[in-house]
């Protein structure tokens, strides 16, 4: 994978303008704009039942330098002004996209009576009693929020390191009672005979960091109720990212630590469409049934919203619903509902 | 391997779900913490307010407006004093307390908004409908009213700002949180000591009581005032300095004026400091005199019908004579009421003043001055002071003070221990209603998207949005306190020229409104008028933007007058880097 290569015996300086010219470098070559959705294989599938007595699962879509990589940096999931400032400040907007499609839904499903979702508007219990599953939960930013929303929350991490900080600062936290965290993985959990399944799945920021994102989304998408929502968030592979997220972010700004992206992984929204268009097993029905203009879904089956980070304001502003899609150009948020039939 | 290098901590660390912690290794449970603490009387709280000000219970009430925060948000109010004296406070309706506060437009739409104006007793306050300041040497003078500056609160409205007695919309307040199920008021309770808490991934404030509880807060909100025990806790320093001026208070007694309702506010500038009186009913007005600390206690401690006199003659005489009785005052400190007098008829003469004109004061009955056609002029000065209620002359000390910051860790600061103003715009509370209530409106904010509501994330935006606005504001205040403070003759000549622009420009008027009443525009903040302030005093004291103003012509007098006013007003006392 490819990953900075700072040479400690170079000063400071030089070793930057060294890497960004790596990364220039690598930019210009065309594979990096391959889709990491669909050139991956298809996983082999896991035998049902098999035993894991480490924590790793044998099979799994886990990048063990990934996990290295944050477990190195778990410490610093809670320091807000740190390492993952632009992640704290990008949660209560996650939060609000939630907030919104949730509502919708809810609307959507009582198209004769809304009172449910006049009543739901002003709540702050919005998801009481859902079960709300956050995988890759990292340091547990979103999860905390979802829990304090009234979701029974399970919260699942690759990384031992990320699990502990995150119950350790939930722990710490008399409000959270309703939330738990397990060091596990979306394929493990799939696996077990318990056969839970959730009202709500969430991946932020999880996808581009995965082996095999098909299978990973695959994963995602079975731990689904029928009628559930999958939130996903991610960076699309565009020119304007790469300069945003590799270059400004990571490079010159040193706004997140360098080796936290790898650009060829990010996913783009009309690949997480076409992902979706199609269908996830053999005989099952696609999730998105059909799309329009720029080729988007319908906004009760799927959504895409840009998130854009506004340096001066030093804040993320979600972009309206109405804008087109080039402010999906770097980070989006996606929101998908699976069916409410068996697919 | 979870508890790895927690072992100090352990002992408070229980498995709370039997169940999961039967499954595998890789499944961690959730771990809850019982402190020693907790079994000592600690409480858990998602808000502890320090300070039950007029501040922290705005704050409180914005919260329990917030219909957001409806069970799920509990607010815990510690006040070192007796609250029950400010809910039973009570007045007959002609005598008022003389802690008076000039609320803006936007502040009393704000005090709407969350319900709470509705239990301040609306017949003790009184707006302000007209508003006369004016340079004490060189007499030029501003007059404006909410009707010619479109500023009224609400369509045809006259009113610019509404004067209330302190106690008066603290008591409001007060009725108004006793309504409310989300809110515990602990009074005669004082904070002793705030510490952090010691659970690993907590480290949040520990606020003990002189009660003998802990609570434990998730947001601990600093109404605590000038000396914020909130603020030391959050090792945040302030920086300002003293004035070297006292603010003497009083409600003045006065007979009604048959020409015009007492809805004028007046100000005169002078160089020991502004002298403000604000009217409270027909007959009743506040003072709010800023002068020389030793004038201060010559004029506290004197007979009461000396500091009326001197009120009366200090808006009235030309400066060479008001600075000529203080200086005599503070010589003769038991000048008896008739020798002050006949000093100032003395004065009134050899000025060429009509006795009974209406510069005249020394020997007016006040009763007489509304009977018959009232002399021109008269509604330039305020109604002659007959009388001071008695009981009701103090005097409190000036201050600049500005924390550095108004967050730390799961706290923040608002009103007085965020910052200190000097009065002469009476902008003080209203500040800190604007603290309120943004930092209100993040805490809903923040509740409405789960998050923590004492994370630098939730609070971040309060600074943001308060700490600028606040600074431009106050810079503004001191900017024209040490400016007017000044009798050199190049600060005066300017800042008549000053006065006047100050006087054609439309939108510098408005600014002015906005320190001393303002506009109500709920789009705009409490003190956004201000910026406009801010850019007149600016003007006033940046020689090449001021000249720009008044043309090209005067460029070559003005500039080289106002690199003096901007040295004088830059250089006060205890200036300092941010000065
Ligand atoms: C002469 C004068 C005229 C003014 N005129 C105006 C005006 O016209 N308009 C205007 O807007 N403002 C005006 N102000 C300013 C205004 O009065 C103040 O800004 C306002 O009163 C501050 O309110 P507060 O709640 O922030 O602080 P405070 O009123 O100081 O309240 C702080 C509270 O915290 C409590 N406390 C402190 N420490 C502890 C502890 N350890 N434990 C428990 N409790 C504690 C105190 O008991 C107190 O009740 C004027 C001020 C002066 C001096």
């Amino acid at each position: 994978m490819p990953r900075p290569f700072l040479s400690d015996a170079l000063p400071r300086n030089v070793r930057c303008a060294h890497s960004i010219i790596a990364n220039l470098r690598a930019f210009a070559n065309p594979n990096r704009y391959s889709s990491a959705l669909h050139t991956a294989p298809p996983p082999p599938l896991p035998q049902n039942g098999t035993a894991h007595p480490h924590p790793h699962p044998r099979i799994s879509t886990v990048n063990d330098e990934e996990i290295a990589h944050f477990s190195r940096l778990s410490k610093l999931w809670w320091d807000e002004r740190g390492e993952f400032t632009l992640l704290h400040k990008m949660n209560p907007h996650r939060m609000r996209f939630i907030r919104e499609k949730v509502l919708e839904v809810l609307r959507e499903d009582d198209r004769n009576d809304d009172a449910v979702a006049l009543r739901m508007r002003d709540s702050n219990r919005l998801l009481n009693g859902l079960d709300v599953l956050d995988v890759g939960c990292g340091g547990g930013i979103l999860s905390e929020s979802l829990a304090r929303l009234g979701a029974n929350t399970l919260a699942i991490d690759a990384s031992a390191e990320n699990i502990h900080i995150a119950s350790q600062h939930a722990a710490a936290d008399p409000g959270l009672s309703s939330l738990s965290f397990r060091h596990t993985s979306a394929e493990t959990l799939l696996q077990e005979e318990s056969k839970k399944r959730f009202d709500i799945v969430c991946s932020m920021e999880v996808v581009e960091h995965v082996n095999n994102p098909a299978a990973f989304l695959r994963s995602c998408a079975e731990l689904v109720k029928p009628g559930g929502h999958l939130f996903l968030s991610t960076i699309a592979r565009t020119p304007l990212s790469y300069l945003l997220t590799i270059v400004a972010a990571e490079k010159v700004f040193r706004l997140v630590e360098p080796g936290t992206h790898t650009f060829s992984k990010f996913i783009n929204p009309d690949e997480l469409i076409g992902f979706f268009t199609k269908p996830l097993n053999e005989g099952g029905r696609p999730w998105i049934s059909r799309t329009y203009a720029y080729g988007l879904p319908t906004r009760v089956e799927a959504e895409v919203r840009g998130i854009v980070y506004v340096p001066w304001r030093g804040d993320w502003v979600l972009a309206p619903r109405a804008t087109t899609p080039l402010s999906t150009q770097a980070n989006y948020l996606f929101w998908i509902r699976r069916p409410k039939e068996n697919v | 391997m979870l508890l790895r290098g927690q072992n100090s901590s352990a002992r408070y660390l229980l498995r709370r779900s039997q169940s999961l912690s039967r499954q595998s290794s890789h499944a961690l449970t959730r771990l809850y913490h019982v402190t020693a603490a907790e079994r000592a009387g600690q409480k858990e709280c998602d808000i502890v307010i320090v300070g039950g000000g007029p501040a922290g219970l705005a704050f409180a009430s914005a919260l329990t407006a917030n219909k957001a925060l409806h069970g799920s948000v509990e607010v815990t109010l510690v006040e070192g004093g007796d609250l029950s004296k400010v809910h039973d406070w009570d007045m007959p309706p002609h005598a008022f307390s003389n802690r008076v506060v000039s609320l803006t437009n936007a502040s009393l739409d704000f005090l709407d908004q969350i319900d709470a104006w509705q239990y301040v007793d609306a017949a003790r306050t009184c707006p302000v409908e007209d508003m006369q300041v004016w340079d004490g040497i060189s007499g030029s003078r501003i007059d404006f009213n909410a009707v010619s500056l479109g500023v009224g609160r609400g369509p045809g409205s006259t009113q610019m700002a509404r004067l209330t007695e302190t106690l008066n919309l603290q008591r409001g307040l007060l009725r108004h949180l006793s309504q409310q199920p989300n809110v515990t008021l602990l009074d005669n309770t004082k904070v002793e000591n705030i510490f952090n808490d010691d659970i690993p991934g907590g480290g949040w404030p520990m606020v003990q009581l002189s009660t003998g509880g802990v609570l434990r807060a998730r947001l601990l909100v600093g109404a605590d005032g000038i000396n914020s025990p909130v603020r030391t806790y959050s090792k945040i320093d302030t920086y300002g300095w003293d004035y070297p001026t006292r603010a003497i208070v009083a409600t003045l007694l006065h007979p009604p004026r048959t020409f015009s309702p007492n809805t004028t506010a007046y100000q005169r500038f002078l160089p020991t400091g502004p002298i403000a009186f604000l009217p409270l009913s027909p007959t009743s007005s506040s003072l709010v005199w800023s002068t020389t600390p030793a004038l201060a206690t010559v004029l506290t401690k004197a007979d009461p019908a000396i500091l009326a006199s001197m009120i009366n003659a200090a808006f009235r005489l030309p400066e060479l004579s008001v600075r000529y009785l203080h200086t005599r005052l503070l010589e003769h400190p038991s000048l008896s009421p008739d020798d002050l007098r006949a000093e100032i008829a003395f004065r009134e003469q050899a000025h060429a003043i009509a006795p009974y004109s209406a510069h005249a004061s020394a020997n007016v009955n006040p009763d007489d001055v509304n009977v018959g056609i009232p002399d021109q002029g008269i509604d330039a000065v305020p109604p002659l002071v007959a009388r001071i209620q008695p009981g009701t002359i103090a005097s409190f000390p000036l201050r600049y003070r500005h924390a550095e910051a108004y967050i730390g860790t799961r706290t923040a600061l608002i009103g007085d221990a965020a910052h200190i103003v000097h009065p002469l715009a009476g902008q003080g509370l209203n500040l800190g209603l604007g603290d309120a209530a943004s930092l209100a409106r993040c805490v809903g904010n923040a509740v409405m998207h789960g998050s923590d509501i004492g994370s630098h994330t939730t609070l971040a935006p309060y600074a943001r949005e308060r700490y600028f606005e606040n600074h431009k504001m106050m810079s503004a205040v001191d900017k024209l306190h040490k400016l007017y403070a000044s009798t050199a003759p190049p600060v005066v000549s300017a800042r008549s020229i000053g006065l006047e622009v100050l006087n054609e420009l439309e939108a510098l008027k408005a600014g002015i409104v906005g320190a001393a009443g303002g506009e109500s525009n709920p789009r705009s903040s409490p003190s956004s008028l201000w910026g406009t302030v801010t850019s007149g005093v600016e003007t006033l004291v940046d020689g090449a933007r001021f000249a720009k103003v008044v043309g090209s012509g005067l460029k070559s007098i003005a500039g080289g007058v106002l690199q003096q006013v901007a040295r004088a007003a830059g250089t006060g006392p205890g200036e300092d880097r941010r000065g």
